[in-house]
């Protein structure tokens, strides 16, 4: 489900589905991914507004297996990175490393 | 680390409390905080991301290694990458830095630390784990900051230097001004740190084991008297130091406020005091000391750590240097006194199975007489002012100093007919330092101006140990009765032939040695500047009688505890103070 928020800010919620919930694995991949975009990208979860291309950062939200969280970027390649991240999280960090 | 003392041979006096810092550090051990220059702030965050980008480049090598079937491992490190890439964690650490100018090391340790206070809250235990790989990841960046340590110019305080050992390098490098102390883990076998030591009067013990345990920036007391270490201290031993230490420096200003007096006793004796040294730079601390001139001056520095040898005009200036530095006082000029094992490569690798007692000091000069009559051609043109003595070191005999002595005429003939000036009666002498010589000393007297007793190797090579072995150190003994019966028989032998006889070795600045080499009635000593005041004020206190008396009982026992109980009794009763302030080579 994506929003947009304004011309350069894009929004996604997803539930995670990973085995562990966002363990090093996952979150390395994650920030990897976030890392190859301009966008400022941030990641909300349980109230707590992170920095999506830390690995600290993601580690720290202990996002648990079916954890809820929103993926919020802006800039210019704001909804490519959203799409992207989306997509690895739905497709369980397959496919990357 | 919890209290703990390391013992170790003092070699320097003094008392230092403070923080350690290990140069040159090449293990892994833990740290602590250290406060460095404001100025310094920048290079020390440089520090920290070479060391990052480093560890980074040796796991992404390690990354490219692992074979693809192997994905699980992959994945492990590709999220340490991540850690190590992580934007937060360094610019934490790079904060710490520059806001509270401490060490990289410190500011890395204070930003894993706070990573896991925020771990420590995670509910998921197998997310809270995680932090154990941000240890593992910053253990790399540290391991890589202890390949380039913290510049010590950057320290703000004075800190207590611990090193494996001290290279002449390494002390040029270093701001001696922010080193209070030093200890290293070689046992002396280079004197360097020890000499610098001495002449920035600061306290310092060499042979200790496992300095690097010791974390840098840990608290301890160095007691440069007894060769202790003690890490963390007590709040009684901090108050017994703190005390000893204002002490010692109340006795030092006394004692050197007094160091130009002559050295002679109540009734009338005089003994000459000088100084051994081996680099230019320590004349400063022989005038400073009150030193009568220099009774040895150790030619090897010059030679060593250069891939070439010295020409003989370098020699002949620094030699020139010193004669008119110290004039009208005078010089002894000791040839090289160096093993073939030390000296530039020109000569072939030389690998002996005992080096003390093989191709070494008068031998190693005879074997290349190019470089001897370099050395020698150096001494005799610095003489012009008529203050320089040239000196031979290690003659084992009679016919040695023959031949030795037709190289140098050789050498003065040369120079003659060149048309070079030289001092023509430069007096000639040779240090007694082998039993072989001592045993002929009469015979050797008549062919020398002076004799100069080299006590070190003398005990050495008479009770046959190598005083930096642990295992047999304990026989090192000034004054078996063999060592006392030598020194007596060599200073008797020059007197019969009217030749001077001096002694240059550790026992002249041992204050519990002093009153028995003044009953055999020595005419000079050398002894490492800083220890000049001291002694001289002993033998200002002394009386000959009182000399003379314990020289009689000492010579008189066979034993070597009983010597030393008298010899303590006597300083015990006469110069207390010393017995707190002194190191001494003779044993509890």
């Amino acid at each position: 489900m994506e929003n947009i928020v304004d011309e350069q800010c894009f929004e996604v919620s997803i539930s995670l589905d990973s085995e562990f919930g966002l363990h090093a694995r996952p979150a390395a991949i994650l920030a990897k991914e976030a890392q190859n975009y301009a966008s400022d990208i941030k990641m909300v979860f349980n109230g707590s507004e992170v920095d999506a291309k830390s690995i600290l950062d993601i580690l720290t939200l202990a996002v648990p297996h079916g954890g809820h969280l929103v993926i919020r970027a802006t800039g210019d390649d704001a909804q490519e990175a959203v799409k992207r991240i989306k997509k690895l999280i739905n497709g369980r960090f397959e496919g990357n490393t | 680390m919890a209290h703990q003392i390391f013992k170790g041979i003092p070699v320097s006096s003094g008392i230092a409390i403070g923080k350690t810092y290990f140069l040159h550090r090449g293990t892994h051990t833990s740290t602590l905080r250290m406060d460095i220059e404001q100025s310094h702030a920048p290079q020390e965050v440089q520090r920290l991301q070479t060391a990052f980008t480093a560890a980074l480049h040796d796991l992404e090598k390690i990354r490219e290694k692992i074979p693809g079937e192997l994905k699980e491992q992959t994945a492990i490190i590709d999220s340490h990458i991540m850690l190590l890439k992580d934007r937060k964690f360094q610019t934490a650490a790079r904060n710490y830095v520059n806001e509270r100018f401490i060490n990289a090391e410190w500011a890395l340790e204070k930003s894993v630390t706070d990573i896991e206070k925020a771990f420590s809250k995670i509910e998921d235990e197998y997310i809270r784990e995680r932090i154990q790989d941000v240890r593992l990841v910053a253990d790399r960046v540290k391991s890589q900051l202890y390949g380039t340590p913290t510049d010590i110019k950057s320290l703000t305080q004075r800190m207590i230097l611990l090193a494996s050992d001290l290279s002449p390098a390494d002390t040029i490098e270093l701001q001696l001004d922010k080193i209070m102390a030093f200890a290293t883990v070689s046992g002396g076998k280079t004197p360097h740190a020890e000499i610098i030591a001495r002449s920035l009067q600061i306290p310092a013990i060499v042979g200790i084991e496992g300095l690097s345990d010791i974390q840098d920036g840990q608290f301890v007391i160095l007691d440069g008297f007894n060769g202790r270490m003690i890490v963390d201290p007590s709040e009684e031993e901090l108050e017994h130091y703190t005390q000893l230490k204002y002490q010692f420096q109340e006795y030092q200003s006394q004692v050197n406020r007094n160091c130009y007096l002559p050295a002679e006793t109540f009734d009338g004796y005089k003994i000459n005091v000088s100084a051994n040294i081996e680099l230019f730079e320590e004349v400063a601390a022989v005038i400073d000391n009150g030193g009568e001139g220099i009774g040895l001056y150790r030619t090897e520095y010059s030679f060593l750590n250069r891939d070439d040898l010295p020409d003989e005009e370098e020699l002949y200036e620094e030699y020139r240097d010193l004669s008119s530095i110290i004039y009208p006082q005078k010089v002894v000029i000791r040839t090289l006194d160096l093993g073939a094992d030390k000296i530039a490569t020109q000569f072939g690798p030389v690998r002996e199975a005992n080096p003390a007692l093989g191709m070494r000091a008068i031998r190693f000069c005879r074997k290349h007489p190019k470089l001897f009559k370099t050395q020698l051609r150096a001494i005799l043109r610095a003489s012009v002012l008529g203050n320089v003595s040239i000196m031979f070191p290690m003659i084992s005999g009679l016919q040695e100093l023959f031949e030795v002595k037709e190289i140098y005429f050789e050498v003065r003939q040369e120079l003659k007919s060149q048309g070079v000036s030289f001092n023509p009666v430069m007096p000639m002498g040779i240090m007694i330092e082998l039993p072989s010589a001592v045993l002929i000393a009469d015979m050797l007297a008549r062919e020398v101006d002076f004799f100069s007793i080299g006590t070190n190797d003398l005990i050495q090579y008479s009770l046959g140990i190598d005083r930096t072995n642990k295992h047999v150190s304990y026989l090192y003994q000034p004054l078996h009765p063999a060592i006392l019966r030598s020194i007596k028989s060599v200073v008797d032998a020059g007197h019969e032939a009217g030749i001077e006889v001096s002694l240059c070795g550790e026992v002249a600045a041992d204050p519990y040695c002093i009153p028995i080499l003044m009953g055999m009635q020595i005419d000079s000593i050398s002894l490492n500047p800083q220890a000049i005041p001291g002694i001289k004020r002993i033998i200002r206190q002394a009386t000959m009688d009182e000399c003379k008396e314990l020289l009689k009982k000492v010579l008189e026992s066979d034993d070597v505890k009983t010597s030393n109980k008298l010899v303590k009794e006597m300083i015990f009763t006469n110069f207390p103070e010393e017995l707190m302030f002194y190191t001494s080579l003779i044993e509890e």
